[in-house]
């Protein structure tokens, strides 16, 4: 493998311990694996509880998963301590990805079946309402249509690009004015079942309810989180070398095929 | 009673109208039956343990006419009607048991429906607790909480036989009112790094992290919780006088078998003996003939499974492998889970490895991101299975990791050699 030493990224993962049930450390391996095999040397933070602050100040790339109710609850009291540092990094346009739990509690705040209401860190203008047991999580396979990030960020991903997961969420989460969609639906629930909506955009940040988990068979997706974290670092525009991506291209086709959707 | 309708074993229709025209048959055919109920409840290892029950009991009552022994349910027929099934197929005309054991494979959801039913079983044996399926049993802790409400209504009439080295698990003995004895397994010589699917790591008591002084694997070790003072059981069973299975995931299943075979008064040369002749339920590492070719299947269904089958096999030395990933509702229509099995570990470790089932790709996915260079990706099971096959040389083994539906599909393909 070439070592091109000139690029570096640090990796910051959000509480791997608790946040980490539904198969997300999937998508840490593949933004590692895709800078090793571009020759982008790569570290991994674990900001676990009581991470350092400036420990999340050396990062040049974010990623946060869900968790269980428990352990959400542990994390959200850890965040709520740091919120003021998370949210300059998030306003200053660091890139970053979180997934379900980490989405949620990024929101203004999120309102239990029993209409308790859970302050959120209030980083992005949006709010999740769980309806209670009684009614069905949202869960199966998922297609949106990504509208990509045109004016949101230095870099470009100008085409529209199909991602695919699968999503089981109980929450309904509704956007605010001031964060955009990550995309429309094609198939299957989204943010709430209802809008047509699924996942948030705000600055270089990233929202959604996608598991499973969205980076493998979404490689387009995670070579722009490298790529604007790359530009960003480094302030010039980077053109990330191709990969191999044949077996992500047919592990898209299953669930495209059995979601008929074009991709 | 069924015969009349010539059902098979593994039809839960019987137990469907059962229920349906009387919703209190199960209790009302227990209640006047003197049959000791063994009730087996947690993620993995459900239906091997309940073979190695069988087979130890069986072989002690071996002097007695068959109907006076043991039954059990189907394997997989683990919920309400399935139970209600079995009791319709072992019962007499006149709805009697004259049977001296039943042994039921619980279901994790339906462990509570069950004891509302079963109000005071003779034994419980919980086995473990995993991440599982997430689409259908839903989070750890939520399960956890379920079981911890069906059994504190529990009577010292029943014991409850639960694993010391489950945090989560044996934290059940702590409030209950019945007769609770631990298993776990011999601790020597067993420390192993931390495994990423690691469910319970935080105390059920007071949430506190805790502190381990040995994993074995997953989240079961020798465990404390240096806030509150919640600690591992001090007795412990962990000495089986045999074990037919590898893998440490069996020693678990097997001293849980032994504890309860010797609250039942079985001689230890009896477990023994039984423990010698035992034959493994069908797909859990089960052993097939393929003409010259041995073929051995490992149920691998979530990441503690996967984990500890790749670890038996390997040490086992195992060249060729096959694996199998659906996506049916047996398997959870999730996949996601296989970016928690730590593949990683094992990437330069097989010689000839082959990845199939619905969602193939996904799987030859996962193994190329852990960097793994030997594997081909073929969706058709019949001919990944022959491909494979073909590969593995005279007298050697393929290793067959499948989940629950591919393991039926493949054992249907191999046993009616529809291929060969």
């Amino acid at each position: 493998m070439i070592h091109n030493t000139k690029y570096k990224l640090t990796i910051g993962w959000l509480y791997p311990e608790l946040m980490s049930t539904y198969g997300d450390r999937g998508n840490i391996i593949v933004l590692q694996k895709r800078c090793e095999w571009r020759g982008i040397g790569v570290e991994v933070l674990k900001l676990d509880l009581h991470f350092n602050l400036n420990q999340l100040a050396q990062c040049d790339l974010l990623f946060m998963g869900g968790a269980q109710d428990k352990q959400q609850k542990i994390v959200s009291e850890d965040l709520m301590k740091k919120r003021n540092a998370l949210q300059n990094r998030i306003e200053d346009g660091i890139p970053g990805l979180y997934i379900c739990g980490a989405y949620q509690l990024l929101g203004r705040y999120y309102k239990e079946a029993e209409r308790t209401i859970i302050p959120g860190l209030n980083i992005f203008d949006l709010y999740t309402g769980n309806p209670g047991l009684n009614v069905s999580r949202l869960i199966g396979n998922v297609a949106i249509e990504f509208q990509g990030v045109n004016s949101y960020s230095p870099s470009r991903c100008n085409h529209s690009y199909t991602l695919v997961g699968f999503e089981n969420h109980g929450g309904r989460t509704y956007l605010g004015k001031n964060v955009k969609p990550l995309g429309k639906i094609l198939k299957g629930f989204g943010n709430n079942g209802e809008d047509g909506t699924e996942g948030a955009i705000y600055k270089n940040s990233f929202g959604t309810y996608f598991h499973g988990p969205i980076l493998p068979k979404n490689p387009e997706f995670a070579d722009l989180l490298i790529k604007v974290a790359l530009e960003k670092k480094y302030g010039s525009p980077i053109d990330l070398s191709p990969l191999d991506n044949s077996i992500e291209m047919q592990a898209r086709k299953t669930i495209a095929n059995r979601l008929n959707v074009e991709l | 009673m069924s015969k009349f309708f010539n059902l098979g074993n593994g039809s839960t229709w019987p137990g469907h109208i059962a229920l349906s025209i009387n919703k209190n048959f199960i209790r009302d055919v227990l209640r006047n039956s003197k049959v000791k109920i063994i009730l087996i409840a947690g993620t993995n290892g459900k239906t091997t343990t309940a073979k190695l029950i069988r087979t130890i009991l069986e072989y002690d009552k071996k002097s007695l006419p068959a109907h006076w022994r043991v039954f059990q349910n189907a394997a997989g027929a683990n919920l309400l009607n399935g139970i209600a099934s079995s009791l319709v197929l072992h019962s007499t005309v006149v709805c009697k048991l004259n049977y001296d054991y039943a042994i039921f494979e619980i279901d994790e959801n339906t462990l509570p429906l069950i004891l509302h039913e079963i109000n005071n079983p003779d034994f419980i044996i919980i086995l473990n607790l995993f991440r599982d399926q997430l689409d259908r049993y839903g989070e750890v802790n939520t399960i956890a909480k379920k079981w911890e409400d069906a059994i504190r209504h529990l009577l010292s009439k029943t014991t409850l036989i639960l694993n010391a080295d489950d945090p989560q698990v044996a934290f059940l003995g702590e409030k209950s009112k019945s007769n609770v004895l631990y298993f776990g397994i011999n601790p020597a010589n067993k420390t192993e790094k931390n495994q990423h699917a690691s469910d319970s790591n935080y105390c059920p008591n007071c949430g506190e992290r805790l502190i381990y002084n040995s994993i074995y694997f997953s989240h079961l070790g020798d465990w404390i919780c240096k806030n509150c003072g919640f600690e591992h059981p001090k007795k412990t069973f962990t000495q089986s006088p045999f074990y037919p299975l590898s893998g440490t995931y069996n020693e678990y299943n097997t001293n849980a078998a032994v504890l309860l075979a010797k609250l039942n008064n079985v001689s230890n040369r009896a477990i023994e003996q039984s423990l010698r002749v035992f034959k493994p339920a069908f797909g859990r590492q089960e052993i097939l003939k393929i003409n010259d070719k041995k073929v051995q299947i490992f149920l691998s269904k979530n990441p503690a499974s996967f984990n500890e089958s790749l670890k038996t096999i390997a040490n086992l030395n195992a060249n060729n492998l096959l694996l199998v990933l659906n996506d049916r509702i047996p398997d959870g229509r999730d996949v996601s889970w296989i970016w928690d099995v730590d593949f990683e570990d094992f990437s330069s470790q097989f010689k000839n490895i082959t990845v199939t089932g619905d969602r193939a790709f996904d799987l030859g996915l996962r193994l190329k991101y852990a960097e793994f260079k030997n594997f081909q990706t073929k969706k058709n099971l019949a001919e990944a299975t022959n491909v494979a096959l073909e590969k593995t040389l005279k007298n050697e083994t393929l290793y067959i990791l499948p989940t629950y539906s591919a393991m039926l599909e493949v054992r249907k393909i191999l046993t009616g050699k529809s291929i060969l």
